[in-house]
Parts: C-alpha cells; structure tokens; sequence
C-alpha cells in the first residue's frame, strides 16, 4: 500500500473503531451498573487510572509534534490501550458482551498495525521498545470492586477522546500526504 | 485351530498414491514354522477372494514372502496374506486394509465476498475450486491472517470448497488463503490479500416507502440504510415501472451516486401506479451490488 493508501484505511478503521466504541461503551457501562452509567457521572481519576495512557494533552503542543512523534505516540498509546483493554476482555461475566468486547481488541490490533503500516509507508522507525508493557496478569487488583470499575470506566472514556482525537491526526495527515503517484508501468504488451 | 496368530504384514494399513508400486512383506512367526509346518513358499496372496499371479510373489525367505503391485490402481481391501497348511487347507494368516487415492492438488480460485447479514453483523464468505477427487479423507481449511495475528482456521462443514468466517475485520489488508491435506500431502492455493470493506454485499435499502408528490409527475421514494457511515457511505441504482409492465426503467446512475435516503422520481405520467425499487453498494463502487429491495408501488395524483 502506498502511504496515501495507508493513511486513507487507517482513517477509516479509526472512525470504524469510533463508531464501534460508542455502542460498545454504553453497554459496558450498563453491565457496570450505576452510577457508572449515568450520562453525568464523572468520577475521580485516582492514581490507578493514570496507568492508561491518558488522551488529555496540550492540543498546541500535541500541534506542534512532527507527524513521526505524533504517529509514534498514537501507536504506543493504542498499544498499551489494548493490553487494558484485554484484561477487561477477559473479566467481562456475559458471553455477548465478551464476543463484542473480543472482535472491538481484535480492531484495535489492527489499528495497531495500520499505524506501524503508516509509520513504516513514511520512512519511520516504529517506536524502540515493546509495543506495550505485558498486560499486567498479575497487576494488582483493584482493592475494591468499585475501584475496579472506576479503572474500567476511565479506560473506556481515554480510549473514546484518542479515537476521536487520532481520527482528526490522520485526516490532517491524509491532506499532507500526496495520493499514490500512479506509476505508469510500462508492460511489455507490445509497448 | 491349526494357526493362531502366525504371522502379520507389514506396512499395516498403508494409504497408496493411485497408479504408484507397492510392496507387502508377510512374516510368519517362527513359532508357527516348527508347529505348523508352514513355510513362506506355501504363502498366497490374496486381493478380496482373488488369489494375485504367483508372478508377484517373492520369498525372501523362508519366513517371509513379498508381492509387490506395479501399479496401485489394481488394489483392493483386504489384501490378505494365506496358507495352504498341510497341502490342503488354505488357512488365513493376516490381512490389512490397503487405501488408495491422491494427494490434493492446490486449491484454485479463491474468491471471498462479505454478506451484510444484519443491521451490525457481516459474515465472510469464500469459496475455492477444491481440486481433483481425492478418494480420500481430505481436509480443508481456510486460513486468514495479519502480518503478527493469526486468526481461528474456518473449517468447511459439510463441503470442500467453501467457509463462512462470522467474525470480521475491516479497514485491515487480510492475508486469506486455503490448505488442503490429506494422508498422501498437503496444498495450499495462492493467498488473497484484501482489505475486507472492499468486498462487502450491503444489505438492500429497507423500509422503502412512496409517497406523492405535489407535481402529478413525481413520487417521492425513502428508505433506510441499514449500515453505518462509519462502515462505508453508499450509491444506489433506483428503477421504477408502471405496475403490470414488464421492463424497468431506471433512473440515471449519476444521479443517485451520493449517500442519501430519498429520492424523488420526476418525469412520471399523472394519475398512474408505480413500483420502485432500489440497490445499493460502496460509494467508490469497490465491492457488490445489494439484491434489489422489495417493490414499493406508488401513484401520482391527478393532472
């Protein structure tokens, strides 16, 4: 795929997994029961929830990246945002739930990789590293059940604002990146 | 009796390529020799009930006698392995279960198509040209992968030469492609890399409804998409005739090529009944038409 290409589906996936989320979002916040799932409820974010990669930044600043930096940061954020996400995975007690919850990581993972696909389409290297820490098996528990849904809760809510925020990067970078030049290849069909 | 277990053949239940040779080696038991006095020149070979030519014997020696097939194609269950004890009675040593067949040949023509099944769930299906008759118990398998995932194998039920996978990705390029194997060997056809959205069958337009217009000549129709934008946006193909007609008529495509949920159709004849219906597929035409909608019929009013 050329990197025009590239961008195009990874925009595309990006919305999809928007769109996905926002039904899947409600819900799990249904299955937490209230007050998780009332429209207004806002939570504290303890330390615990600071783990996830948090989607509030400095737009100014987050302007300001170049698009390697920028794309770099999508791609470990997403990363670890799936390790999460696949611990929850795991826990969820309804089979529907967990078969919508199971094919949402499965579209993240792509996301993933359609990210490494832009970086690499552009020349850059992916970030150095593990894609993302090992999802913490044996992090410790949330003390309380409570707490355990406040985690889930501001786990749902980041990745919702990196979706939509990633969804305006690779619109942007789609307009910078030129579509495929096509390369006229001359066959050897009597030419 | 005279011969308890005297012998065996070896290779036990051997699964041949058709048209390849073959050799089977009875061995008595030494036990038997000194009991029975039976020698591996008093051996016959049998396919079914039919002795084989003495021809494609050999003995190799005094406890063990070959035969050997040149050409497979002339074998059958149960190859059995006989003697004839005491000048007279022919007596059953062993016997094996001799299959025969093909290995798979590679599986062609791959092609795949995703069904919009439901308002938010799609299925894949693909299909392939499995290849020659195999005459044995052949396995396929469709198989499907990212660069650093692989996904569960689809495995055909009931067929062999086509899946269903209910559990789809899009915007992703997938690596598809299909395995076949069998106790002779193992083929896979060529892999098809696809980004699924591209090969996607909408559900038709749903819910259609006509309704008049304030001009005679117009009838306005709406429907509902039933997939998402953020799926992919559509482009419809609407043809209408007067009710009772055989040929359609059909509006112009450009027309009606940009995501929308009604459209009115004018130059119509007043005061006559009208059935309409429409299709619909990826805006950027990468991928398939849907079935036709369901006829909706409609009369514009009087001049």
């Amino acid at each position: 795929l050329g990197a025009g290409q590239s961008i195009q589906q990874t925009y595309d996936l990006t919305r999809y997994l928007e769109h996905q989320l926002r039904t899947l979002a409600g819900t799990y916040l249904n299955y937490l029961g209230p007050p998780f799932n009332e429209p207004d409820f806002t939570p504290p974010r303890l330390a615990r929830a600071e783990r996830v990669p948090s989607a509030t930044v400095d737009l100014d600043l987050w302007r300001g990246l170049t698009d390697n930096a920028r794309l770099a940061a999508n791609y470990r954020a997403y990363s670890r945002l799936l390790c999460y996400l696949r611990v929850l995975d795991g826990q969820v007690g309804t089979a529907e739930l967990r078969h919508r919850l199971a094919h949402f990581c499965a579209s993240l993972q792509g996301l993933v990789l359609s990210i490494g696909g832009v970086m690499s389409s552009l020349g850059y290297p992916l970030p150095a590293g593990p894609a993302a820490p090992p999802a913490p098996p044996g992090a410790p528990a949330a003390p309380n059940d409570f707490l355990k849904k406040m985690d889930d809760f501001w786990l749902l809510k980041e990745l919702q604002t990196w979706l939509w925020r990633s969804a305006k990067d690779f619109n942007r970078l789609k307009k910078k990146v030129p579509p495929a030049v096509v390369t006229l290849r001359l066959e050897a069909r009597g030419f | 009796g005279l011969v308890q277990s005297c012998g065996h053949i070896i290779p036990e239940s051997p699964v041949l390529a058709l048209g390849s040779n073959f050799t089977a080696l009875c061995i008595l038991n030494e036990s038997c020799l000194d009991f029975g006095n039976i020698y591996a020149n008093q051996i016959i070979w049998k396919i079914k009930n039919r002795v084989v030519p003495k021809d494609q014997y050999r003995e190799i020696n005094r406890t063990v006698s070959s035969v050997t097939f040149n050409d497979t194609s002339s074998l059958a269950t149960p190859l059995t392995c006989n003697i004839l004890a005491d000048g007279q009675i022919e007596q059953n040593i062993y016997g094996i279960t001799v299959t025969v067949g093909l290995a798979p040949e590679k599986p062609k023509n791959l092609s795949c198509i995703v069904h919009q099944i439901s308002r938010f769930t799609y299925v894949m299906t693909c299909s392939w040209n499995p290849g020659r008759h195999t005459f044995l118990d052949t396995e396929f398998r469709l198989r499907y992968s990212w660069p650093e995932e692989v996904f569960p194998d689809c495995i055909p039920k009931g067929v062999n030469n086509s899946c269903t996978i209910t559990d789809i990705q899009f915007f992703v390029n997938t690596e598809i492609w299909v395995e076949a194997a069998n106790a002779l060997g193992k083929a896979e056809s060529d892999p098809l890399v696809v980004d699924p959205i591209d090969i996607v069958k909408p559900l038709s337009p749903q819910n259609v409804s006509v309704s008049s217009g304030i001009l005679p000549t117009v009838l306005k129709l709406s429907w509902e998409n039933w997939i998402s934008d953020a799926v992919m946006t559509l482009k419809f193909n609407i043809r209408y005739r007067i009710t009772g007609d055989t040929s359609w008529m059909e509006v112009p495509s450009e027309d009606t090529a940009s995501p929308r949920t009604s459209f009115s159709v004018q130059g119509l004849r007043p005061y006559t009944e009208y059935a309409f219906s429409i299709r619909c597929m990826k805006e950027d035409g990468v991928g398939y038409w849907s079935d036709w909608s369901e006829e909706k019929t409609g009369i514009t009013t009087e001049d």
